[in-house]
């Protein structure tokens, strides 16, 4: 007993308690970051196809090809209130979730297959992955390709496809540059003269001359938005030349045409390099692709760009504007009763649900100043709102004013740390108020300021909820930075990576397939704030290196 | 101390000067010298509390004026006076006259940043800005609008030389100020301040954080510098106000007890109170 109270009262216990806590916030940490890694990576690995034959419910034997993707032990109960039938005395029974792919013929691209019911699994060598435009995947036997209506008779038909396919690509490139770059050019020039005539008529200035001039531009854009439909139409013709035949595990042949295959792989052949290779090959297809079929399939490109895009916007508008809040609470105001005040509100902002923001931006930013700019600004495009719809510009200065309190706070406290002999040394060398703010003490603040700027990022980059409300779309048709004038287009909706997870995991209708991509994007997401935080550190701890020293 | 026992304190003071002359009026030699500064019925309230009592000076110009005394007696406050300093804190309140080159320096028109390029000033800890020596003291020219290399360049060096600093910092003048030592630091805030070439350099305990040998070159270069500013220098030490100073006043209490030449505040006060301070019988 004296020993025990010994114990407790040395502290030991504390000690252990603290530790223990500690360690839980690791596991936490650790445990949801492996989670999503792994899952997210997963979902990139190119999983050997396996065959399986299995007894279905009716006892007929049936013949699947496909990829693990889940395995998972349920009770036998569960299973048999489900209706499934299971052999009496087993309590427990694995189940596999198969990736079929295949949606067009099967309706679904994914089956669960009880453990018991197989009677036999094979690997073969032969089986390819072709990823498709549409319908997902298809999983299957490669039969012959046929170029230009002949059936290719070489010994090696994956070499033929393989040609066929590296012809296609090309000239899908060519196509999607066509339509990006020149197509994309004509349209945005022509919508703009549109828009010019428009305004012309507003103002009641479309005389003849101002007119003629407009169509006569309208006329060389539409000749050659002509010429260009021509080239492109050649190229999709070209892109339609080749067909692939395949057959599907069960014998069914089809024929595909060549122009829907964007990519092939052959799992059962890699070796663990190869599919190493593939895995960073995939990766990377995520990372730098447009999303296909209702965001399942395809990368996340966009996603990518806006957030980080918004990111960088939202510090450019809350930094001069946290700083500038600080400096005159800080340095400027009287200390008094009023700035107590002002202080208490601006921590209570902090607090505010994100929400709320989110509907502010919307009622003020979107409909009252967005309405104002559109019409004293964009009349001749009206009732089609710029300004006075969600966009990127309202989106990150909704998030700046969400942000704003950590600024001021962070700067506060970066401009109160600054010893006092450093301020009179300065003014006493006949330096004013501002001299000495601008050249000493703002200067040494910036470490300060750079805190201020990575928690607001931190915060800003992951936020979701007042997105949806001011400017976050789930398929932007451009991005918001492109060749066209002004080239950064602030009044574009946009894509973030938030949303896309919201977007892929909760709105799919594939809801098997949106899994792993929720798991990669939510990874994504984490690397991006990651990135995004290093750098904003890395700046931070140089600056403080430089205006280190002087503790007092 | 409370407000009662302070009053106390303060009559008991007043009863030991035996004859209340203004301590202007009792400095022999000084009309030898023009005059720096004219201090005239100084009153300095913090809030409620008086830090300065009806102090009345005069400050010879380029010679070395220190003022002793006890802790809490007011002298930083009176030093920071002459710059006004003390306009940083909300509280300070200050009524009468303090007149510089013949001028009020706390009238309506004054410009304060003008004033203090005039009246430079040294602080008991080195204060240096976190950039390299050479921006260090370029600052406050850099302020007034120099921005010619060449003439930067010579002014650095020439107030480097005044601090007798160069020699040693003139290998590595964008290096960061701080890589110096602290004597060296102290000695940059003295370039710093007499780059701008004030005509009065004020100091604040100059030496209280150096070693013996860095206290040593400062006051040296004190010695050095009073051919070209007046030097108002407040310190502990009396050593070092009767090595360095050419004239004393003692400070107790917010009020200037004494006045006079440093030779004969130290070797024939006139007043008790001063001599029992400088013997070390309180304080």
């Amino acid at each position: 007993m004296n020993k025990l109270t010994r114990w407790i009262r040395n502290g030991t216990p504390w000690i252990w308690l603290n530790a223990a806590a500690v360690s839980a916030c690791i596991l936490l940490v650790v445990g949801l970051l492996s989670l999503i890694a792994v899952r997210g990576a997963g979902h990139f690995w190119p999983t050997a196809v396996q065959e399986m034959v299995y007894l279905d419910a009716a006892g007929k034997s049936v013949k699947v090809a496909g990829q693990v993707t889940e395995t998972e032990t349920v009770t036998a109960v569960r299973l048999r209130e489900s209706g499934v039938e299971v052999a009496e005395g087993t309590e427990f029974v694995r189940r596999f979730l198969l990736k079929t792919g295949n949606r067009d013929i099967y309706s679904s691209d994914f089956v669960w297959i009880l453990e018991p019911s197989i009677v036999s699994t094979t690997v073969p060598r032969s089986t390819v992955i072709l990823e498709r435009d549409e319908w997902g995947v298809f999983i299957g036997g490669l039969v012959g390709v046929r170029v230009a209506g002949d059936l290719q008779s070489s010994a090696d038909i994956w070499d033929d496809f393989q040609d066929s396919l590296a012809y296609a690509n090309a000239i899908r490139e060519e196509i999607d540059e066509l339509q990006n770059d020149e197509i994309g050019r004509v349209n945005y020039s022509l919508e703009r003269l549109r828009l010019k005539q428009r305004k012309l008529e507003i103002s009641g200035e479309d005389d003849a001359a101002h007119l003629a001039d407009i169509n006569k531009a309208k006329a060389i854009l539409q000749q050659e938005y002509v010429g260009l439909e021509e080239k492109l139409n050649q190229m999709y013709t070209e892109l339609r030349r080749d067909e692939v035949i395949v057959n599907t595990v069960e014998g069914q042949e089809l024929e595909l045409p060549m122009a829907s295959i964007l990519d092939a792989h052959r799992p059962n052949q890699m070796g663990f390099f190869r599919k190493i290779g593939y895995f960073f090959h995939s990766l990377w297809k995520f990372v730098s692709e447009d999303p296909r079929e209702a965001n399942t399939e395809g990368g996340i490109f966009p996603a990518i760009f806006g957030t980080v895009l918004m990111v960088l916007l939202m510090s450019v508008f809350v930094t001069p504007l946290g700083v500038i809040a600080a400096v005159y609470l800080k340095e400027y105001a009287h200390q008094g009763l009023f700035t107590r005040f002002i202080r208490i509100a601006v921590n209570n902002l902090a607090g505010v649900p994100s929400i709320v923001y989110g509907v502010f931006g919307l009622g003020f930013f979107i409909y009252t100043l967005g309405g104002s700019i559109d019409k004293i600004f964009y009349p001749e495009a009206l009732p089609a709102p710029t300004f006075g719809t969600g966009g990127l510009f309202w989106a990150s200065l909704t998030l700046a004013l969400l942000t704003l309190p950590v600024v001021i706070v962070s700067t506060e406290e970066g401009l109160s740390r600054i010893p006092r002999s450093i301020r009179e040394g300065s003014l006493a060398l006949g330096a004013t108020q501002w001299e000495t703010l601008w050249r000493t003490v703002l200067p040494m603040a910036s470490p300060g300021i750079m805190t201020g700027l990575i928690l607001a990022v931190a915060r800003a980059a992951g936020e979701v909820a007042p997105l949806m409300l001011v400017g976050v779309v789930k398929l932007a048709p451009s991005l918001p930075l492109d060749g066209n004038w002004p080239f950064l287009h602030l009044e574009r909706k946009f894509m973030h990576l938030g949303f896309h997870i919201y977007d892929v995991g909760f709105q799919s209708p594939n809801v098997e397939a949106a899994r792993p991509l929720v798991y990669a994007t939510a990874l994504l997401l984490v690397v991006v704030i990651v990135l995004l935080n290093l750098v904003a550190i890395k700046v931070r701890n140089r600056l403080s290196e430089r205006y280190r020293g002087l503790e007092s | 101390m409370t407000q009662q026992e302070t009053q106390q304190v303060k009559s008991q003071i007043k009863s030991q000067i035996k004859s209340p002359i203004k301590p202007q009026n009792i400095v022999e030699g000084m009309d030898k010298h023009p005059t720096a500064v004219t201090v005239s019925n100084l009153n300095l309230f913090y809030g409620g509390a008086q830090a300065l009592q009806d102090v009345n000076l005069i400050i010879p110009e380029k010679q070395v004026t220190a003022f002793i005394g006890p802790s809490g007696c007011g002298k930083s406050t009176l030093l920071r006076c002459f710059n006004r300093l003390n306009d940083l804190i909300d509280i300070c309140r200050i009524e009468g006259k303090i007149v510089l080159n013949g001028r009020d320096i706390y009238a309506e028109d004054v410009n304060v940043p003008e004033l203090r390029r005039e009246v430079g000033i040294v602080f008991q800890k080195p204060n240096p800005f976190p950039k390299s020596i050479y921006e260090n003291v370029a600052y406050g020219l850099r302020i007034q609008g120099m921005n010619k290399r060449r003439e930067l360049d010579e002014t650095v060096e020439w107030a480097l030389k005044g601090a007798a600093l160069w020699d040693e910092v003139k290998d590595r003048l964008n290096d960061s100020a701080f890589g110096l030592s602290g004597g060296q630091q102290q000695r940059l805030i003295i370039a710093r301040a007499i780059a701008v070439q004030p005509k009065c350099i004020l100091l604040d305990e100059p030496c209280s954080a150096l070693d013996p040998i860095s206290t040593l070159k400062v006051e040296e270069l004190i010695n050095e510098l009073k051919s070209q500013f007046t030097i108002i220098m407040v310190t502990h030490n009396m050593q070092q106000a009767a090595r360095v100073s050419d004239y004393t006043a003692f400070m107790y209490m917010g009020e200037l007890i004494e006045f006079g030449a440093t030779t004969q505040v130290f070797t024939n006060p006139r007043l008790k109170k001063t001599e029992d301070y400088i013997t070390g019988r309180y304080g």
